[in-house]
């Protein structure tokens, strides 16, 4: 069975353009369009790896990578955050939260910025499933 | 002692009066003809001169003439014969204060010098007091005079303009500083025109209130608006009133002008200044922008490359559509963020105010009928044509009606039947209101705070940011103001009041 990958971006274009991706090189793609719904479909489906932009209404991606590492049961889904925000600027935002009194959490292992190439997206997504 | 002049021909009476008067106490002198008398009199000016009616040469009737001509308060007693009422009544013609018949009796004489002596000093003590009051009266007036023209000099040099008004507001002030803000002469003004010539018809309301007594109020405080002076153009003002009073009777009105040109112009200045450094803080945001649009653009090819490769038309199409999206998003901010760094003043010229409102209706009509969004048109007939800058009017209903629309399209309650009104209404003073409604998703306090700054958008990718900073720079450079109200789920209304020129001078 092949893997599943949960694309989360308010931009159709974006979702669009990342479900192809995942179809042309066999994986089986999922959608949502906010942080919260997003967390939901992690929750029922289990995806293997979630693709995650880190502006959007309701639950922004900075929210949702912060739950998603401080959960126990969901700590090990992998992550790979595509966004039009540089690394650096989600990275003041993750230690802002913590010296709010978050949780230390880890960077992303993978960080791409828009607008990506689908060839290196596909390699990245390869890479990271193994 | 009182010096008394006697005047006789006969020596034998001169002497025997004289020698009585002086015991009497009075210094006498004396003349034994008319000539010699009046010599005497210019020479030793005595209060009272006692005369013979009856002298050779000069007769008593001609002494009296000369001297009273000579001091009008001079007391002349006249000696006449016994039943010579002729005589007596010609000096009585000429001013003569008593008569004594011959032969002169001390008692008689005595009687008539001490009247004439009361008569003198009453005269004499009237004078004083004329000549007191008319001093006083000088010094008085020279006050007056002289606290008026530093008055008139307070007025006249002072740097706000002063018109005041009587009870029936016809303008009796009127300073060199309202002239050069209203630019009408004080000719044309003083005496001539009333409050309602020159006022906004709100401030002459307010006075008319104030006049009457309404809720007791004596002044009305600083506040902004705009005249329209001479040449129609429309110039704002600060202004203040306060409404004169005599007792506790009103008798009039006095206005105090600050023109506000120069305040105003800094402040576009800064706010052009404010703008364009926006524009600069926000280039990161604006790379945001462009890097999705980018993306978008890159999604768009790789969907066609793989539409040619495996022959898929579904795919072909759904990447060129994503292809035009994406070129449609850039020419969107592109073109806000031209229009909101360029500053552009208002081109004015005639036109319908209501048919501006239904072009842009028509325009939204069809986005509002497939979104199942009924369009309310309620236009105050009354507006004629007036003079404003129509493209900036179109641009501001145009991205506010959208803007209505849109808040309809994200509302999840599809119970709803959603409904976008434009109102227009005409306002005093030169103000066409515009109101733009709509029983959308509304917005919270945060974001309605937020509103106008820059590149804050609640459409997600589906807004630039940029559309009501440039609707809020129009009507400012229309010299307009725009507000808001909302309600999270209940709906917004926006305001945007625009005043119109009378001319074509502009301001």
């Amino acid at each position: 069975m092949s893997k599943k990958v949960l694309v989360v971006d308010d931009d159709p274009d974006v979702r669009l353009f990342s479900v192809t991706v995942l179809e042309e090189n066999g994986y089986t793609p999922l959608e949502a369009e906010d942080g919260e719904s997003g967390l939901k479909k992690i929750k029922a489906e289990k995806p293997d790896l979630v693709i995650l932009d880190v502006l959007m209404p309701r639950q922004s991606g900075v929210r949702l990578y912060r739950e998603l590492k401080t959960s126990k049961a969901l700590k090990d889904v992998k992550i790979i955050i595509l966004s039009g925000i540089a690394k650096k600027t989600f990275m003041r935002s993750q230690k802002a939260l913590t010296e709010f009194g978050g949780a230390e959490i880890p960077e992303p292992e993978i960080y791409l910025e828009k607008p990506v190439e689908p060839d290196e997206l596909a390699d990245v997504i390869k890479k990271v499933l193994g | 002692m009182d010096k008394l002049l006697l005047i006789d021909d006969e020596p034998d009476i001169l002497r025997v009066l004289s020698m009585s008067l002086k015991a009497d106490g009075y210094d006498v002198v004396t003349a034994a003809n008319g000539t010699e008398g009046v010599a005497a009199f210019e020479k030793e000016t005595p209060d009272i001169v006692i005369t013979d009616i009856k002298m050779p040469g000069m007769d008593g009737i001609e002494v009296l003439k000369k001297i009273k001509a000579l001091n009008a308060d001079t007391e002349v007693i006249i000696i006449t014969g016994h039943g010579d009422i002729e005589n007596a009544i010609e000096a009585l013609k000429h001013g003569a204060s008593d008569f004594i018949n011959k032969p002169v009796r001390d008692e008689a004489l005595s009687i008539a010098l001490s009247r004439a002596r009361e008569k003198f000093d009453i005269r004499q003590q009237l004078k004083e007091y004329t000549t007191d009051l008319e001093r006083k009266v000088a010094e008085a007036t020279r006050e007056v005079r002289r606290r008026s023209n530093f008055q008139i000099n307070l007025i006249r040099s002072s740097n706000d303009g002063i018109v005041a008004t009587d009870r029936d507001l016809k303008i009796v002030i009127y300073n060199p500083t309202a002239r050069q803000i209203f630019g009408y002469s004080p000719a044309e003004t003083i005496n001539k025109m009333k409050a309602d010539d020159l006022f906004p018809g709100q401030l002459v309301a307010d006075l008319q209130a104030a006049l009457n007594g309404k809720n007791n109020i004596k002044n009305l405080a600083w506040k902004e608006m705009t005249i329209i002076c001479k040449d129609g153009a429309q110039i704002p003002v600060r202004s203040s009133s306060t409404i004169l009073l005599e007792g506790d009777r009103p008798v009039g009105t006095v206005a105090f002008f600050q023109d506000l040109r120069e305040i105003k112009r800094l402040e576009k200045e800064l706010l052009n200044s404010e703008r364009l450094a926006a524009v600069g803080q926000t280039v990161a945001g604006l790379a945001h922008g462009i890097k999705n649009i980018l993306h978008g653009l890159k999604g768009g090819s790789y969907l066609v490359d793989i539409g040619i490769q495996k022959d898929e038309s579904e795919k072909l199409k759904k990447g060129w559509d994503m292809i035009k999206r994406n070129i449609g998003r850039t020419s969107n901010l592109v073109m806000d963020l031209l229009s909101y760094s360029k500053t552009r003043e208002p081109e004015f010229e005639a036109c319908l105010p209501n048919q501006i409102a239904e072009d842009v209706c028509t325009l939204v009509a069809d986005k509002a009928r497939e979104n199942k969004v009924k369009l309310i048109r309620d236009f105050d007939a009354s507006i004629g044509e007036v003079l404003l800058d129509p493209n900036s009017v179109h641009e501001i209903l145009l991205n506010l009606m959208t803007n209505a629309v849109d808040a309809c399209l994200f509302d999840e309650d599809t119970s709803k039947n959603f409904q976008v009104g434009l109102k227009t209404g005409h306002e005093k003073d030169n103000v066409i209101q515009f109101e733009i409604s709509d029983n959308g998703l509304g917005m919270d306090e945060a974001v309605v705070k937020k509103l106008f700054t820059s590149f804050f958008s609640t459409k997600g990718h589906r807004g630039t940011g940029l559309g009501l900073m440039v609707t809020r720079k129009l009507i400012e450079e229309h010299n307009g103001s725009i507000d808001v109200s909302s309600q999270p789920g209940k709906g917004t209304t926006f305001s945007v009041r625009i005043p119109y020129n009378l001319s074509n001078k502009g301001n």
